[in-house]
């Protein structure tokens, strides 16, 4: 009887424990926790009288490294009181690195991060206010208007713009011509698209073997109902939510039309056999029309084997209206609470000059945010960078407003309601625009 | 008796011992109370300000209690699928570990080449597992499927058909229970053979002897792995994370958005700590008292009776 007891006590001991100890794990993660900055040296002068700045990246690819670097060593190479220090760390670590560096006060000297979130970090005092070096440098008119709004919080400017994408399309022009079209025509509206699209389908039996177009190739409603809505993203001017606008609604009923019309099984089993590289749909020659960031270029250049492509901005709805397109991409920043910022900012003007920046748009294909640099008539000889910097003029970032930075976990369930038929378009966009607007009022 | 009374004479000699032992115990008191109980009492007062990590930290009351409650339709979202998550997967792979020891529980040829095999899911995971399993659950080309068209079943759209991506993850947890299958051959093994000879003298049937005997003489080892299964399934995060549709966490339809993969989300991706802390605090409460019932329910169905009398 005692040994059974004790035996119990036992058991039900070590079920508490292994409970407390999982949970505590649990909370632990979410508490910041000290600072993951040991592999750093400390930020300070080296041995031969240089301030030592550190600066991360996650640039650690076979591609992009060497670049990075290279940038970096130049800098090193043309001062005599600084020395850059470049770390890598993968994308998936080094923002909640940062984060938690900076919480701990002591943040890498240099940062790249993402454009679309400048304004969050510069509200929770997370980088550095620039105002004093770019009004003392008249930095900048050196970027595209569009680049420099993304990284102004309170009209004073966080980070500098470096670079940025834009989304275009992508079309094989032997397909066309094989379909009867002509190859140096690209449909201007996205009527004209589907007409397009419907006439490169290929089947054997009810099954596809290629398929012209579909929205739902690498691209979704989020590009479409920008475009559809004259450039505007989920926000209105005034900052008011308009998810629900009659044009993104137009923008969604386009997409369910194509899918209907091809059958939402058949796109879902193009889609699962998707890769990159020599397996992209594209490059494999499965799909004639198809949407990426200009970027994507490369890809069709080194895999490609002189593939007959053409590129062209996205469709309009109707003439005039304006072929919108969406961009992303980084801003370089001082983390708040860098010790050297005199000397970090010496390396933010160095690397969004027209010498790295130019550097940068030939080795990575990227755009960049100088405007010079963009320009270079060596780099416009290509055509297809030619027309990505064209394309600038009508691209929109869409940085996350401040009063609802998450709205679009609370816009993407809608869409997908909708796109599997379980809403209506207007139930759906009406219930995320309530969503959005709930969230809103949460975080006043 | 007298050997109690003893004990407790509160002697030099124990009194030393006792303090002794808690020399050995230090370190781990040191790093419960620091990196546990410290960081834990600290995100409990920060579940009541606005904490954001770098900017601010002030006091704001019950009010992120009150919008994860009343105004944050993810939040309940997110605890829905948990709970289902918890619900199914817990008394599967409990039922599915156990018949998996039971089978290799049999003395046969390369025994142990079966027992390694199904042993190794368990000890893979991560991103990797998540990667493959999404190849093996593609609607079209997908393994799954293609088996189950060979019996005859039109398999469904995993992870694409919100109504089944939360089975989908099930399905590859199930896969894992290698893990659990560990701790149930050992007891199993630790039944003793008498009990077994005295049953067969009875005219017990195999199956009468595996629901009289051997079930209950395992049944602390199932209460063990219920607990810490249900504790760990709460937990369920990185499957959401990575295997959402479009690469979009939780998508489609924020079927995989699981109570801790939100909370995230919060913390790290808007910064919005507090708010975070508090849904720490919430799950906290919840798996507490759910282990508090287990234990009570436990007096009714666990037979503690160790093999080594």
């Amino acid at each position: 009887m005692k040994k059974e007891k004790s035996n119990q006590s036992w058991v039900k001991l070590l079920a508490i424990l292994c409970s407390l100890s999982i949970l505590a794990a649990c909370s632990g993660g979410t508490s910041g926790g000290p600072a993951g900055a040991a592999s750093q040296t400390d930020a300070g002068t080296s041995t031969d009288g240089k301030v030592v700045l550190n600066y991360w990246t996650w640039w650690g690819s076979e591609t992009r490294r060497p670049i990075i670097e290279k940038l970096v060593d130049d800098f090193n190479k043309s001062q005599d009181k600084i020395f850059v220090k470049h770390s890598y760390y993968p994308y998936s670590d080094i923002f909640t690195k940062e984060l938690a560096a900076v919480s701990a006060g002591n943040p890498p000297d240099i940062m790249m991060n993402d454009i679309n979130t400048v304004q969050q970090r510069a509200s929770k005092k997370q980088a550095t206010d620039l105002s004093k070096y770019v009004e003392r440098d008249k930095v900048k008119d050196r970027f595209f208007p569009e680049l420099w709004k993304t990284v102004l919080y309170q009209d004073k400017p966080y980070g500098l713009p470096f670079n940025t994408d834009t989304r275009m399309m992508f079309y094989n022009k032997d397909d066309f011509k094989a379909a009867g079209l002509d190859p140096e025509k690209f449909p201007n509206t996205w009527d004209e698209l589907e007409k397009t699209a419907a006439k490169l389908d290929k089947k054997s039996g009810d099954k596809y073997t290629h398929i012209g177009y579909s929205p739902q190739f690498n691209s979704d409603w989020n590009l479409l109902q920008l475009n559809f809505d004259g450039g505007r993203n989920f926000f209105a001017d005034n900052g008011k939510p308009v998810v629900n606008a009659p044009a993104k609604a137009e923008a969604m009923q386009y997409i369910l039309n194509n899918a209907k019309r091809l059958g939402q099984s058949n796109i879902d089993a193009f889609k699962a056999d998707f890769g990159s590289k020599q397996a992209n749909p594209f490059i494999a020659g499965k799909v004639s029309i198809w949407t990426d960031v200009t970027n994507f270029y490369t890809q069709i250049r080194d895999y490609g084997q002189n593939m007959n492509f053409g590129v062209a901005p996205l469709p309009e709805t109707k003439e005039g209206a304006g072929h919108y397109s969406v961009g992303g991409g980084f801003v370089i920043e001082i983390p708040y609470g860098s010790k050297h910022p005199d000397e970090a900012w010496e390396f933010l003007k160095y690397m969004t000059d027209v010498q790295a920046q130019t550097y940068w748009a030939e080795k990575n294909f990227d755009n960049v945010a100088n405007k010079e640099a963009s320009n270079n008539p060596e780099l416009q000889k290509n055509a297809v960078y030619k027309a990505s910097v064209d394309n600038l003029a009508v691209t929109k970032i869409t940085p996350n407003p401040l009063s609802a930075p998450d709205y679009i976990n609370l816009i993407n369930p809608q869409r997908d309601a909708i796109m599997l038929g379980q809403k209506s378009v207007q139930e759906g966009l009406n219930q995320a625009q309530a969503d959005v607007e709930k969230l809103i009022s949460n975080n006043k | 008796m007298a050997r109690t009374a003893l004990r407790y004479r509160g002697s030099a000699l124990s009194r030393r011992e006792a303090w002794q032992g808690y020399i050995f115990a230090s370190p781990w008191i040191a790093g419960f109370l620091l990196f546990t109980a410290g960081p834990m009492l600290f995100s409990l007062y920060a579940s009541f300000t606005n904490y954001d990590i770098t900017s601010r930290m002030n006091w704001i009351g019950l009010r992120n209690y009150e919008t994860m409650f009343s105004h944050d339709p993810l939040f309940w979202k997110s605890l829905w699928n948990t709970f289902y998550y918890v619900i199914i997967s817990v008394p599967l792979q409990t039922a599915g570990g156990l018949l998996l020891a039971v089978v290799l529980n049999r003395k046969v040829a390369g025994i142990r080449i079966f027992r390694t095999v199904f042993y190794l899911p368990s000890i893979l995971s991560g991103v990797g597992v998540y990667v493959l399993w999404m190849m093996l659950l593609s609607p079209s080309a997908g393994l799954v499927n293609l088996m189950l068209g060979w019996v005859g079943v039109d398999g469904p759209a995993w992870l694409t058909d919100p109504a089944w991506t939360k089975n989908a993850v099930i399905l590859m947890k199930i896969w894992g229970a290698g893990g659990m299958m560990l701790l149930y051959l050992a007891s199993l093994q630790s039944v003793p053979k008498r009990l077994y000879e005295a049953a067969e003298l009875d005219g017990a049937g195999r199956f009468r002897k595996f629901w009289h005997v051997t079930l209950p003489m395992i049944t602390p080892v199932i209460f063990f792995e219920i607990v810490t299964g249900m504790i760990g399934g709460f937990q369920i995060f990185q499957e959401g994370y990575v295997m959402g549709y479009n690469n979009e966490p939780g998508a489609p339809m924020n079927s995989l958005l699981f109570y801790n993969l939100h909370m995230f989300l919060k913390a790290f991706k808007v910064f919005d700590m507090g708010y975070a802390m508090a849904m720490a605090w919430f799950l906290f409460l919840i798996v507490l008292a759910l282990t508090l019932v287990n234990l009570i329910l436990s007096r009714l169905w666990v037979h503690y009776e160790g093999g080594d009398q």
